[in-house]
């Protein structure tokens, strides 16, 4: 599903050089939730970046559900993030002028899917985060937590493979943050693929899998069992 | 792939900064379309022919200070040294310049008595060599003969039996048929008899502001008078050659009048429209200054909102949005707001000249005008709009998931 | 505190350099466009003779053809016949009178080496000279004798007293015109009322002339006239049947130092019209006026509709440019808005932030004045350069004009500051500081 093999990122600027990772490995398959933790400053951002599609990578090869990410355009990326990948972000980055339903419609619009299509999955994903009476609404109208779920709403519309989340329970108190994690697992478990950063250590230790990156290099961690006994409760 | 809908919502939620631009627009678009207006219709003025061959002609004034002097055989020896120098294609004394801004003007009547309406012209005193030295077109009926030249004396209230009219003078006395005025009599002065023997195709009055500057009339005469203009025509290339040339031999020739103000009459037309080419000249200033300021206006607004919008963008980006469509949004942005801005501006045009034509007897603008004015701010909105919306589209998608 | 939000907008402005430029220019080639025609505006609006504009008037007569009104019956006819002007002046029934034309001469050498000089002449009686202040730098006006014994007197203009007598004082000297010899009786100091109002007929702002003689020397034909000559009734022949004629060609000025010797002189004309009536002259309505000297000017609208069009340009000009400045400033504002927040967070109140802002605006409108008064200048020499003699010291900035550019860019850019600020001032910290 998706595959780095020795991925680099160099920073350049006039006189330092810096490595945000340095050959980098990560196989994650299809279902599973995966959550990646680590010190500021490890390479988690770059790494998220990267799997995202939203940066480039210095060299190193990244296959994305098979296909090379390297040799694509930024049209390309950018049409491969809309159809298979979905952004959870710490700040939310609800677009403020917009209402839910209109922000919602925001990935669907750059689909270029029809309009009645596209209200089905506007309504059917702002339902299945519990915001479905509120469409009119805009941002700023809501608490945080329920900001993140529109987020994940919008994440969701496109039907991605792919949830990655940035740190989606940072700006949230205990009590949201548990709410959006247990929509994250809902949506784990009808299949899609989640790769979470994290700094919380509990959060993290709710995933099926736990990766850890410390100096841009990957350091598994073996906490699956305890998950998947939870997943099985 | 069409987002109106979406830039609505969100021009809406950001109403203020939006009017403000559109209002800017409407303005200028009122502003623009009025002054160019102004600007062709003095430019229509200019480009009328004066009926003169104006690069191959200068005059100059004779004034007479002497007591006892023979005006008029001073006249023909002066006219006779004029014709007689070579590269002169004619001469003639004139009393009044094209164009100058100062001359005479009389009416002419289809019935005498004090009480018919009657169509005022300028009038120009020329012999038989008038319509030579000016460079006319004589499009109907003869030229006078030497015959037909009298001797005016200061202050003569009688007219010569014949007349030449310029064919626009001849389209408003007999509006049905120019060519009817050859050979009809009409009265000058009121009750004096004038046969016109020819038309002309044009030769216009002293007075380029006057709204009759098309009727002219010549009528036969030499001047018995202590001031007069020589109006010389010269084969093409040898006017500038001539004019210190012919200043002098009548200088020389005679030191009872000055010889004073010799002038091309390309130099004439320039100083009648002066003011034209000032006004047109500042009103192109105020154009080009006014589309400037709108036009960085809207790029300043646009970098500003974009680098508020930053994030924003990158969240785009991010959730699958191409550069194309990027710049595309921030395009069809400005396209928006400035269709709300011509549409006001139209309004404004019309309002603006609804007052301009009130106030100053304005003419009423085109409608094409208009449409050229809107065509012309769309796009200047649109090349406003291109570097910061290609700004806009090079944000990295990376944006989204930094913090702050 | 002052100093402190002083030093605040400089920051502010240095900081975003590129929107200040933008906002700054805005505002100066707004008010320097303003400036520059507001100038002309008043310069060719202003009242040329002050001391003295309420007492002079203009008489207006309606001598003119019945079937065919003059100025399509909007006004009496702007000059008036030799022959009620004589008469007129006959009957000496104001405080002060003089009936004055334009005309030309050409100043023969006395010493056979020099040239023959043409110059533009005022041919006026005596009174002419104490009624408009005209200033002497040598000598007197002649006095009204020398009107009544038609003596050869004139009086130089500086200008003219420098060609031909070397700037010394010439009074006493005297020139030849026409054949005949005139004595100098005065030089007149620099003097060029703008308008010049004493004669609009042939432009309204056009210079003083090079000499002025007594009137009496036009009937004798001793002097050219020159200038407008309007006639509606053909004339005789000869120049006495001229003099004799329904042309129009003189003006004629009165003094009246109150509203009542003006009512007198009002009753002095209607009764005047009403005798000619029985001479078989003034065949239209009496329609007889008398206007002062602002009111003349109004009339003739010697404001040129240029100039006026102009200058309701330029004020859309300048909306456009506060507009814009609104704009800039709204969006730089806004985006102080988590400075904002965390400036009431730390206890600024609303009124503070009010003055830090609208300081702010006020530093970019003086800034933009300042270029604004640099432009003006530059846009009036600009003006002079493209009309020339047409614009001859109507475009000259005074101080009047300084201050009133910058008070204008002063007072727009703080009009232009109130929304943003007010906008800005109303930030709520609570959210800005949140989404840190």
């Amino acid at each position: 599903m998706l595959e780095m093999n020795n991925i680099n990122k160099i920073f350049q600027t006039a006189d330092i050089q810096t490595h945000a990772l340095r050959d980098f490995c990560l196989h994650v398959n299809e279902g599973e939730f995966v959550s990646v933790t680590g010190p500021s400053g490890s390479g988690k951002t770059t790494f998220l970046n990267i799997a995202g599609l939203l940066e480039t990578y210095s060299s190193g090869e990244f296959l994305l559900d098979g296909k090379d990410v390297g040799k694509l355009n930024d049209n390309g990326r950018s049409r491969l993030r809309n159809e298979k990948i979905g952004f959870i972000f710490q700040g939310f980055n609800l677009i403020p002028d917009l209402n839910l339903y209109d922000n919602v419609d925001v990935p669907l619009r750059y689909r270029g899917f029809n309009s009645k299509e596209r209200k089905r999955r506007i309504e059917e994903n702002l339902e299945r985060v519990g915001l479905a009476t509120r469409m009119k609404h805009l941002p700023s109208q809501l608490s945080g937590g329920q900001q993140q779920r529109v987020a994940i709403a919008r994440a969701l519309a496109t039907s991605p493979r792919f949830l990655l989340a940035d740190e989606p329970t940072g700006n949230l108190d205990s009590e949201m943050a548990q709410g959006v994690m247990a929509l994250l697992e809902e949506i784990n478990q009808q299949g899609t693929t989640i790769i979470m950063v994290t700094h919380d250590a509990q959060l993290a230790a709710r995933a099926k899998r736990t990766i850890q990156v410390k100096d841009g290099q990957v350091n598994e961690q073996q906490s699956a069992p305890i998950l998947n006994k939870q997943a099985i409760a | 792939m069409l987002e109106t809908g979406l830039i609505l919502r969100a021009l809406a939620r950001n109403k203020i900064g939006a009017l403000l631009i559109a209002l800017q627009i409407a303005l200028t678009l009122a502003i623009m379309v009025n002054a160019i207006f102004m600007i062709l219709e003095r430019q229509q003025q200019m480009q009328r022919a004066s009926g003169l061959d104006e690069a191959n002609s200068f005059y100059l004034t004779n004034t007479i200070f002497a007591q006892d002097y023979n005006i008029i055989s001073h006249l023909q020896t002066d006219l006779h040294t004029i014709r007689n120098t070579p590269g002169v294609i004619d001469a003639v004394q004139i009393n009044a310049v094209p164009l100058s801004g100062s001359g005479w003007s009389m009416a002419l009547q289809h019935q005498p008595g004090e009480d018919k309406d009657a169509i005022g012209a300028a009038i120009y005193l020329v012999d038989e060599h008038g319509i030579n030295s000016l460079g006319l077109t004589l499009i109907a009926g003869t030229n006078f003969s030497q015959a037909d030249v009298e001797i005016r004396q200061d202050g003569q209230s009688t007219w010569p039996s014949k007349t030449i009219i310029t064919q626009a003078f001849a389209e408003s006395l007999y509006p049905d048929d120019w060519q009817a005025a050859i050979g009809n009599t009409v009265y000058i002065s009121q009750h004096q008899p004038m046969q016109i023997i020819g038309v002309v195709k044009a030769l216009q009055a002293p007075w380029n502001g006057w709204n009759g500057v098309e009727r002219s009339m010549l009528v036969p005469f030499h001047r018995a008078s202590k001031g007069s203009y020589y109006y010389i025509r010269t084969e093409p290339g040898q006017r500038d050659r001539l004019m210190p040339i012919i200043e002098k031999a009548l200088a020389e020739s005679d030191k009872e009048r000055i010889i004073r103000r010799v002038t091309t009459v390309e130099e004439t037309r320039a100083r009648s429209y002066q003011q034209h080419n000032a006004s047109n000249k500042i009103l192109i200033t105020v154009v080009i200054t006014l589309t400037l300021i709108t036009g960085f206006g809207i790029v300043g607004l646009a970098i500003f909102s974009i680098n508020r919008r930053v994030k924003q963008i990158g969240t785009r980006r991010a959730l699958g949005a191409t550069k194309g469509q990027i710049m595309r949004y921030f395009m069809l942005e400005n396209f928006l707001i400035s269709s709300i801005g011509v549409t006001l501006g139209c309004i404004g045009a019309i309002a603006l000249n609804i007052w301009l034509v009130n106030t100053f007897n304005f003419a009423p603008i085109g409608v094409e005008l208009i449409a050229f004015g809107v065509i012309a701010l769309f796009i200047v909105g649109q090349l406003a709009v291109l570097y910061p919306a290609r700004k806009a589209a090079l944000i990295p998608p990376a944006s989204a998931t930094r913090t702050v | 505190m002052f100093n402190y939000y002083l030093r605040l907008a400089w920051i502010s402005i240095l900081r975003h350099w590129g929107l200040s430029l933008l906002m700054v220019s805005a505002i100066g080639l707004g008010i320097g466009a303003a400036i520059t025609t507001v100038t002309v505006n008043y310069l060719m609006s202003s009242n040329p003779i002050p001391e003295q504009s309420e007492q002079l008037f203009y008489v207006q007569l309606d001598s003119w053809d019945v079937n065919d009104p003059f100025d399509d019956g909007l006004n009496p006819p702007d000059q008036l016949t030799y022959t009620d002007a004589t008469n007129l002046m006959r009957a000496k029934q104001a405080f002060r009178q003089s009936v004055q034309a334009q005309a030309f001469a050409v100043i023969e050498p006395t010493d056979p080496d020099m040239l023959p000089l043409i110059v533009n002449a005022r041919a006026n009686t005596a009174d002419f000279f104490t009624m408009f202040n005209v200033p002497f730098l040598y000598g007197n006006p002649w006095s009204q004798a020398s009107d009544d014994n038609k003596e050869h007197v004139v009086v130089l203009s500086k200008a003219s007293n420098e060609k031909l007598f070397g700037g010394e004082n010439s009074v006493g000297q005297s020139i030849k015109l026409a054949g005949n010899m005139y004595r100098v009786v005065g030089v007149i100091d620099n003097w060029q009322p703008k308008p010049r109002f004493y004669d609009i007929t042939t432009g309204a702002f056009n210079d003083t002339e090079d000499i002025f003689v007594p009137f009496h020397l036009i009937a004798d034909e001793k002097i050219s006239r020159s200038g407008n000559t309007n006639c509606w009734k053909p004339t005789g022949d000869g120049f006495q049947a001229f003099l004799a004629s329904e042309c129009i060609w003189t003006q004629f000025w009165v003094q009246l130092n109150s509203a009542q010797e003006k009512a007198e002189y009002m009753q002095f004309l209607n009764a005047y019209v009403q005798e000619q009536q029985q001479l078989g002259r003034f065949q239209r309505p009496i329609d007889n006026r008398l206007s002062n000297v602002m009111q003349w000017l109004a009339s003739q609208e010697v404001v040129a509709d240029d100039a006026q069009m102009m200058m309701a340009m330029s004020f859309m000009f300048l909306m456009v440019c506060l507009l814009n400045t609104v704009g800039l400033l709204l969006a730089k504002f806004l985006g102080k808005a988590p400075e904002i927040g965390l400036r009431q967070a730390l206890g600024a109140s609303k009124r503070t932030l009010f003055y830090q802002y609208i300081i702010e605006s006020a530093c970019i409108g003086i800034i933009g004045g300042i270029l604004g008064l640099i432009l003006a200048y530059f846009g009036l020499q600009g003006i002079e350069l493209l009309y020339g003699d047409a614009m001859k010291d109507l475009a000259t900035l005074d101080s009047k004009m300084a201050g009133l550019a910058v008070v204008l860019a002063l007072f727009s850019s703080i009009l232009a500051g109130l929304y943003p600020t007010w906008r800005a001032c109303h930030i709520q910290p609570a959210q800005q500081l949140k989404s840190q």
